[in-house]
Protein backbone atom coordinates (compact mmCIF):
# COMPACT_ATOMS: atom_id res chain seq x y z
CA UNK A 1 0.00 0.00 0.00
CA UNK A 2 2.98 2.25 0.75
CA UNK A 3 4.29 1.46 -2.68
CA UNK A 4 0.98 2.44 -4.18
CA UNK A 5 1.14 5.84 -2.54
CA UNK A 6 4.78 6.29 -3.50
CA UNK A 7 4.31 5.33 -7.10
CA UNK A 8 1.30 7.60 -7.36
CA UNK A 9 3.37 10.49 -6.01
CA UNK A 10 6.24 9.72 -8.35
CA UNK A 11 4.02 9.55 -11.41
CA UNK A 12 2.18 12.74 -10.59
CA UNK A 13 4.87 14.68 -8.75
CA UNK A 14 4.68 17.82 -10.90
CA UNK A 15 0.94 18.06 -10.51
CA UNK A 16 1.03 17.43 -6.79
CA UNK A 17 3.74 19.98 -6.22
CA UNK A 18 1.99 22.70 -8.19
CA UNK A 19 -1.28 22.07 -6.37
CA UNK A 20 0.53 22.06 -3.10
CA UNK A 21 2.32 25.30 -3.89
CA UNK A 22 -1.02 26.83 -4.71
CA UNK A 23 -2.34 25.87 -1.29
CA UNK A 24 0.73 27.11 0.48
CA UNK A 25 0.61 30.47 -1.25
CA UNK A 26 -2.84 30.97 0.19
CA UNK A 27 -1.39 30.75 3.67
CA UNK A 28 -1.22 34.45 4.28
CA UNK A 29 0.64 34.20 7.50
CA UNK A 30 3.73 32.86 5.81
CA UNK A 31 5.50 35.41 3.72
CA UNK A 32 8.71 33.56 3.00
CA UNK A 33 6.95 31.39 0.46
CA UNK A 34 5.53 34.32 -1.44
CA UNK A 35 8.72 36.30 -1.71
CA UNK A 36 10.85 33.30 -2.68
CA UNK A 37 12.01 33.35 -6.32
CA UNK A 38 10.11 30.85 -8.49
CA UNK A 39 13.01 28.56 -9.35
CA UNK A 40 14.23 28.42 -5.78
CA UNK A 41 10.70 27.69 -4.66
CA UNK A 42 10.40 24.87 -7.16
CA UNK A 43 13.65 23.39 -6.04
CA UNK A 44 12.77 23.62 -2.38
CA UNK A 45 9.32 22.18 -2.93
CA UNK A 46 10.74 19.26 -4.89
CA UNK A 47 13.26 18.62 -2.18
CA UNK A 48 10.54 18.71 0.43
CA UNK A 49 8.38 16.35 -1.58
CA UNK A 50 11.31 13.97 -2.17
CA UNK A 51 12.01 13.91 1.52
CA UNK A 52 8.42 12.97 2.25
CA UNK A 53 8.45 10.23 -0.38
CA UNK A 54 11.70 8.65 0.72
CA UNK A 55 10.22 8.30 4.17
CA UNK A 56 7.47 6.28 2.62
CA UNK A 57 9.69 3.77 0.84
CA UNK A 58 12.37 2.89 3.35
CA UNK A 59 12.20 -0.12 5.59
CA UNK A 60 11.61 0.33 9.26
CA UNK A 61 15.22 0.54 10.51
CA UNK A 62 16.44 3.01 7.92
CA UNK A 63 13.21 4.89 8.46
CA UNK A 64 14.11 6.17 11.93
CA UNK A 65 17.44 7.57 10.73
CA UNK A 66 15.84 9.08 7.69
CA UNK A 67 13.25 10.73 9.83
CA UNK A 68 15.87 12.46 11.96
CA UNK A 69 17.73 13.59 8.84
CA UNK A 70 14.51 14.81 7.30
CA UNK A 71 13.56 16.84 10.34
CA UNK A 72 17.01 18.40 10.50
CA UNK A 73 16.86 19.35 6.83
CA UNK A 74 13.46 20.93 7.24
CA UNK A 75 14.67 22.91 10.23
CA UNK A 76 17.67 24.06 8.22
CA UNK A 77 15.39 25.42 5.50
CA UNK A 78 14.52 28.07 8.03
CA UNK A 79 10.75 27.75 7.83
CA UNK A 80 8.63 28.40 10.87
CA UNK A 81 7.19 25.37 12.61
CA UNK A 82 3.60 26.40 11.85
CA UNK A 83 4.48 26.60 8.23
CA UNK A 84 6.13 23.19 8.16
CA UNK A 85 3.24 21.43 9.87
CA UNK A 86 0.83 23.12 7.49
CA UNK A 87 3.03 22.12 4.57
CA UNK A 88 2.96 18.49 5.64
CA UNK A 89 -0.79 18.55 6.13
CA UNK A 90 -1.43 20.19 2.79
CA UNK A 91 0.90 17.82 0.99
CA UNK A 92 -0.90 14.80 2.39
CA UNK A 93 -4.27 16.36 1.54
CA UNK A 94 -3.21 16.90 -2.04
CA UNK A 95 -1.94 13.34 -2.39
CA UNK A 96 -5.05 11.91 -0.77
CA UNK A 97 -7.46 13.85 -2.93
CA UNK A 98 -5.41 13.04 -6.00
CA UNK A 99 -5.51 9.35 -5.27
CA UNK A 100 -9.20 9.51 -4.54
CA UNK A 101 -9.88 11.20 -7.85
CA UNK A 102 -7.68 8.72 -9.67
CA UNK A 103 -9.76 5.93 -8.19
CA UNK A 104 -6.91 4.30 -6.29
CA UNK A 105 -8.70 4.92 -3.06
CA UNK A 106 -12.24 3.64 -3.09
CA UNK A 107 -15.00 2.73 -0.68
CA UNK A 108 -13.43 -0.62 0.22
CA UNK A 109 -9.88 0.33 1.04
CA UNK A 110 -10.42 3.85 2.35
CA UNK A 111 -10.03 2.83 5.98
CA UNK A 112 -6.72 1.07 5.35
CA UNK A 113 -5.41 3.98 3.37
CA UNK A 114 -6.33 6.50 6.03
CA UNK A 115 -4.44 4.43 8.55
CA UNK A 116 -1.50 4.16 6.20
CA UNK A 117 -1.46 7.89 5.66
CA UNK A 118 -1.52 8.63 9.34
CA UNK A 119 1.27 6.09 9.98
CA UNK A 120 3.24 7.89 7.34
CA UNK A 121 2.71 11.44 8.49
CA UNK A 122 2.46 11.32 12.26
CA UNK A 123 6.09 10.29 12.91
CA UNK A 124 7.28 12.91 10.43
CA UNK A 125 5.36 15.61 12.19
CA UNK A 126 6.42 14.42 15.63
CA UNK A 127 10.07 14.31 14.80
CA UNK A 128 9.96 17.67 13.04
CA UNK A 129 8.46 19.30 16.10
CA UNK A 130 10.92 17.46 18.28
CA UNK A 131 13.87 18.68 16.22
CA UNK A 132 12.54 22.21 16.22
CA UNK A 133 12.18 22.30 19.97
CA UNK A 134 15.63 20.80 20.43
CA UNK A 135 17.10 23.49 18.21
CA UNK A 136 15.30 26.13 20.22
CA UNK A 137 16.43 24.68 23.51
CA UNK A 138 19.99 24.64 22.26
CA UNK A 139 19.74 28.27 21.18
CA UNK A 140 18.23 29.30 24.47
CA UNK A 141 20.92 27.57 26.50
CA UNK A 142 23.67 29.05 24.34
CA UNK A 143 22.19 32.49 24.78
CA UNK A 144 21.90 31.95 28.49
CA UNK A 145 25.61 31.20 28.67
CA UNK A 146 26.41 34.20 26.50
CA UNK A 147 24.26 36.38 28.73
CA UNK A 148 26.00 35.12 31.85
CA UNK A 149 29.37 35.87 30.36
CA UNK A 150 28.28 39.35 29.45
CA UNK A 151 26.24 40.06 32.48
CA UNK A 152 28.56 40.79 35.34
CA UNK A 153 32.09 41.90 34.71
CA UNK A 154 34.02 44.11 37.07
CA UNK A 155 36.03 46.74 35.28
CA UNK A 156 38.97 48.39 37.02
CA UNK A 157 38.80 52.05 35.93
CA UNK A 158 41.32 53.62 38.26
CA UNK A 159 43.77 52.31 40.77
CA UNK A 160 41.62 51.12 43.71
CA UNK A 161 38.37 51.95 41.90
CA UNK A 162 36.30 49.44 39.92
CA UNK A 163 32.96 49.65 38.20
CA UNK A 164 30.40 46.92 37.62
CA UNK A 165 27.79 47.96 35.08
CA UNK A 166 24.58 45.97 35.43
CA UNK A 167 22.37 45.65 32.38
CA UNK A 168 19.05 43.87 32.22
CA UNK A 169 16.73 42.23 34.71
CA UNK A 170 18.25 40.79 37.85
CA UNK A 171 16.91 37.46 39.08
CA UNK A 172 18.14 35.39 42.00
CA UNK A 173 20.45 33.29 39.88
CA UNK A 174 22.03 36.32 38.31
CA UNK A 175 22.26 38.12 41.63
CA UNK A 176 24.35 35.26 42.94
CA UNK A 177 26.64 35.48 39.94
CA UNK A 178 26.92 39.22 40.37
CA UNK A 179 27.85 38.88 44.01
CA UNK A 180 30.50 36.22 43.25
CA UNK A 181 32.06 38.21 40.41
CA UNK A 182 31.93 41.36 42.47
CA UNK A 183 33.78 39.88 45.43
CA UNK A 184 36.30 37.94 43.35
CA UNK A 185 36.96 41.10 41.36
CA UNK A 186 37.40 43.26 44.44
CA UNK A 187 40.01 40.89 45.82
CA UNK A 188 41.71 40.40 42.46
CA UNK A 189 41.92 44.07 41.46
CA UNK A 190 42.55 45.20 45.05
CA UNK A 191 39.70 47.68 44.72
CA UNK A 192 38.85 49.92 47.62
CA UNK A 193 35.73 51.37 46.09
CA UNK A 194 33.29 49.55 43.84
CA UNK A 195 30.62 51.34 41.87
CA UNK A 196 27.52 49.32 41.04
CA UNK A 197 25.98 50.98 38.02
CA UNK A 198 22.28 50.17 37.69
CA UNK A 199 21.56 52.49 34.78
CA UNK A 200 20.72 49.48 32.64
CA UNK A 201 18.47 47.74 35.14
CA UNK A 202 14.89 48.32 33.98
CA UNK A 203 13.09 47.57 37.24
CA UNK A 204 14.24 47.73 40.84
CA UNK A 205 11.78 45.93 43.07
CA UNK A 206 12.21 44.77 46.65
CA UNK A 207 13.91 41.58 45.52
CA UNK A 208 16.48 43.36 43.37
CA UNK A 209 17.10 45.90 46.11
CA UNK A 210 17.57 43.09 48.60
CA UNK A 211 20.18 41.48 46.34
CA UNK A 212 21.98 44.78 45.90
CA UNK A 213 22.02 45.42 49.64
CA UNK A 214 23.41 41.95 50.25
CA UNK A 215 26.09 42.45 47.63
CA UNK A 216 27.08 45.78 49.14
CA UNK A 217 27.27 44.22 52.61
CA UNK A 218 29.46 41.43 51.32
CA UNK A 219 31.73 43.97 49.63
CA UNK A 220 32.08 45.78 52.94
CA UNK A 221 33.07 42.50 54.62
CA UNK A 222 35.94 41.89 52.22
CA UNK A 223 37.18 45.37 53.01
CA UNK A 224 35.96 47.66 50.24
CA UNK A 225 33.25 50.27 49.90
CA UNK A 226 30.29 49.88 47.61
CA UNK A 227 28.49 52.73 45.93
CA UNK A 228 25.26 52.56 43.99
CA UNK A 229 25.26 54.77 40.92
CA UNK A 230 23.00 55.37 37.95
CA UNK A 231 19.77 55.80 39.89
CA UNK A 232 17.25 57.14 37.41
CA UNK A 233 14.32 59.28 38.56
CA UNK A 234 11.79 56.49 38.13
CA UNK A 235 14.03 54.10 40.07
CA UNK A 236 14.32 56.63 42.90
CA UNK A 237 10.53 56.88 42.93
CA UNK A 238 10.02 53.12 43.10
CA UNK A 239 12.63 52.70 45.80
CA UNK A 240 10.97 55.26 48.04
CA UNK A 241 7.44 54.12 47.23
CA UNK A 242 8.35 50.53 48.11
CA UNK A 243 9.88 51.76 51.35
CA UNK A 244 13.28 50.30 50.63
CA UNK A 245 15.90 51.71 52.93
CA UNK A 246 19.12 52.50 51.10
CA UNK A 247 20.25 55.08 53.63
CA UNK A 248 23.32 53.11 54.55
CA UNK A 249 24.63 53.44 51.03
CA UNK A 250 26.18 56.22 49.15
CA UNK A 251 24.09 56.62 46.02
CA UNK A 252 24.44 59.00 43.12
CA UNK A 253 22.50 59.64 39.97
CA UNK A 254 25.32 59.25 37.46
CA UNK A 255 28.44 57.19 37.14
CA UNK A 256 30.44 60.36 36.64
CA UNK A 257 29.55 61.77 40.03
CA UNK A 258 30.12 58.39 41.57
CA UNK A 259 33.64 58.28 40.19
CA UNK A 260 34.32 61.75 41.58
CA UNK A 261 33.08 60.67 44.99
CA UNK A 262 35.14 57.48 44.83
CA UNK A 263 38.25 59.47 44.00
CA UNK A 264 37.54 61.74 46.94
CA UNK A 265 37.29 58.71 49.23
CA UNK A 266 40.70 57.53 48.07
CA UNK A 267 42.10 61.05 48.57
CA UNK A 268 42.40 61.90 44.90
CA UNK A 269 40.68 64.18 42.44
CA UNK A 270 40.62 64.96 38.77
CA UNK A 271 42.27 68.29 37.92
CA UNK A 272 42.58 70.08 34.63
CA UNK A 273 46.10 70.65 33.41
CA UNK A 274 47.03 74.03 32.05
CA UNK A 275 47.51 74.34 28.33
CA UNK A 276 51.09 74.38 27.23
CA UNK B 1 44.75 18.95 72.00
CA UNK B 2 43.67 22.53 71.65
CA UNK B 3 45.52 24.98 69.49
CA UNK B 4 45.81 28.47 70.83
CA UNK B 5 45.81 31.27 68.37
CA UNK B 6 48.96 33.38 68.71
CA UNK B 7 48.38 37.05 69.48
CA UNK B 8 51.26 39.33 68.50
CA UNK B 9 51.85 42.82 69.78
CA UNK B 10 53.22 45.48 67.44
CA UNK B 11 53.62 48.85 69.18
CA UNK B 12 50.10 49.69 70.37
CA UNK B 13 48.36 47.19 68.11
CA UNK B 14 47.59 43.52 68.55
CA UNK B 15 47.81 41.36 65.44
CA UNK B 16 45.99 38.07 65.18
CA UNK B 17 46.27 35.85 62.14
CA UNK B 18 43.86 32.95 62.06
CA UNK B 19 45.43 30.23 59.95
CA UNK B 20 43.01 27.35 60.14
CA UNK B 21 39.36 26.56 60.65
CA UNK B 22 38.31 27.54 64.14
CA UNK B 23 36.43 25.04 66.23
CA UNK B 24 34.10 26.26 68.95
CA UNK B 25 36.54 25.56 71.77
CA UNK B 26 39.42 27.39 70.10
CA UNK B 27 37.16 30.34 69.36
CA UNK B 28 36.14 30.72 72.99
CA UNK B 29 39.74 30.31 74.08
CA UNK B 30 40.74 32.99 71.58
CA UNK B 31 38.11 35.35 72.94
CA UNK B 32 39.51 35.03 76.46
CA UNK B 33 43.13 35.24 75.35
CA UNK B 34 42.56 38.37 73.32
CA UNK B 35 40.72 40.18 76.08
CA UNK B 36 43.37 39.24 78.61
CA UNK B 37 46.09 40.43 76.28
CA UNK B 38 44.24 43.70 75.72
CA UNK B 39 44.07 44.14 79.47
CA UNK B 40 47.77 43.36 79.94
CA UNK B 41 49.11 45.51 77.17
CA UNK B 42 46.49 48.24 77.02
CA UNK B 43 46.75 48.13 73.23
CA UNK B 44 44.49 50.53 71.34
CA UNK B 45 43.90 48.57 68.19
CA UNK B 46 43.38 44.96 67.08
CA UNK B 47 43.73 43.53 63.59
CA UNK B 48 42.25 40.10 62.98
CA UNK B 49 43.39 38.61 59.69
CA UNK B 50 41.17 35.94 58.13
CA UNK B 51 43.00 35.51 54.81
CA UNK B 52 43.54 31.77 55.28
CA UNK B 53 40.03 31.05 56.51
CA UNK B 54 37.78 29.52 53.86
CA UNK B 55 34.78 28.85 56.00
CA UNK B 56 33.00 30.46 58.92
CA UNK B 57 29.93 29.09 60.62
CA UNK B 58 27.35 31.07 62.55
CA UNK B 59 28.86 30.30 65.94
CA UNK B 60 32.34 31.49 64.95
CA UNK B 61 30.78 34.56 63.37
CA UNK B 62 28.94 35.29 66.60
CA UNK B 63 32.12 34.87 68.63
CA UNK B 64 33.93 37.25 66.28
CA UNK B 65 31.13 39.79 66.64
CA UNK B 66 31.25 39.42 70.42
CA UNK B 67 35.02 39.79 70.52
CA UNK B 68 34.71 43.00 68.55
CA UNK B 69 32.04 44.48 70.86
CA UNK B 70 33.98 43.40 73.94
CA UNK B 71 37.20 44.91 72.60
CA UNK B 72 35.53 48.22 71.90
CA UNK B 73 34.16 48.14 75.46
CA UNK B 74 37.76 47.89 76.55
CA UNK B 75 38.65 50.85 74.39
CA UNK B 76 40.26 49.17 71.40
CA UNK B 77 39.28 49.47 67.75
CA UNK B 78 39.09 46.23 65.76
CA UNK B 79 39.71 45.78 62.05
CA UNK B 80 38.98 42.50 60.30
CA UNK B 81 41.08 41.92 57.21
CA UNK B 82 41.23 39.48 54.34
CA UNK B 83 37.71 38.04 54.46
CA UNK B 84 37.51 35.74 51.44
CA UNK B 85 34.67 36.20 48.92
CA UNK B 86 33.21 32.80 49.79
CA UNK B 87 33.28 33.62 53.49
CA UNK B 88 31.62 36.99 52.84
CA UNK B 89 28.83 35.28 50.91
CA UNK B 90 28.32 32.73 53.69
CA UNK B 91 28.17 35.45 56.32
CA UNK B 92 25.65 37.46 54.33
CA UNK B 93 23.54 34.37 53.72
CA UNK B 94 23.59 33.62 57.44
CA UNK B 95 22.36 37.18 57.99
CA UNK B 96 25.51 38.19 59.84
CA UNK B 97 26.33 41.67 58.69
CA UNK B 98 29.04 42.70 61.20
CA UNK B 99 27.67 46.18 60.80
CA UNK B 100 29.92 48.31 62.97
CA UNK B 101 33.10 46.49 62.13
CA UNK B 102 35.90 48.01 60.11
CA UNK B 103 37.14 45.78 57.34
CA UNK B 104 40.09 45.92 54.97
CA UNK B 105 41.40 43.95 52.03
CA UNK B 106 44.60 42.80 53.69
CA UNK B 107 46.77 43.23 56.76
CA UNK B 108 48.61 46.24 55.34
CA UNK B 109 45.43 48.15 54.50
CA UNK B 110 44.00 47.14 57.85
CA UNK B 111 46.94 48.60 59.75
CA UNK B 112 46.68 51.80 57.71
CA UNK B 113 42.98 52.11 58.45
CA UNK B 114 43.52 51.46 62.12
CA UNK B 115 46.27 54.08 62.24
CA UNK B 116 43.97 56.64 60.63
CA UNK B 117 41.19 55.76 63.04
CA UNK B 118 43.44 56.02 66.09
CA UNK B 119 44.89 59.33 65.00
CA UNK B 120 41.49 60.83 64.39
Amino acid sequence: MNKQIASYIENNSTEIISKWQELMKNEESERSFQVMPADLMDQTSREFSDLLVTNLLDNHEAYENRLADFAEKVVRLGWSITFVTKAITHYVEVVYHGMENAGIINEENVRAFVEEFSNWVTPIRDSTIDTYSKTWERTVSLQKIALQELSASLIPVFDKISVMPLVGTIDTERAKLIMENLLEGVVKHRAEVVLLDITGVPVVDTMVAHHIIQAADAVRLVGAKCMLVGIRPEIAQTIVTLGINLNEFTTTSTLQRGVEQALAWTNREIVEVEEQ
Amino acid sequence: MNFRIPILKLRDTLIVSIQWELDDQTAIQFQEDLLNKLHETSARGVVIDLTSVDFIDSFIAKVLGDVISMSSLMGARVVITGIQPAVAITLIELGIRLEDVMTALDLENGLDKLQLELEA
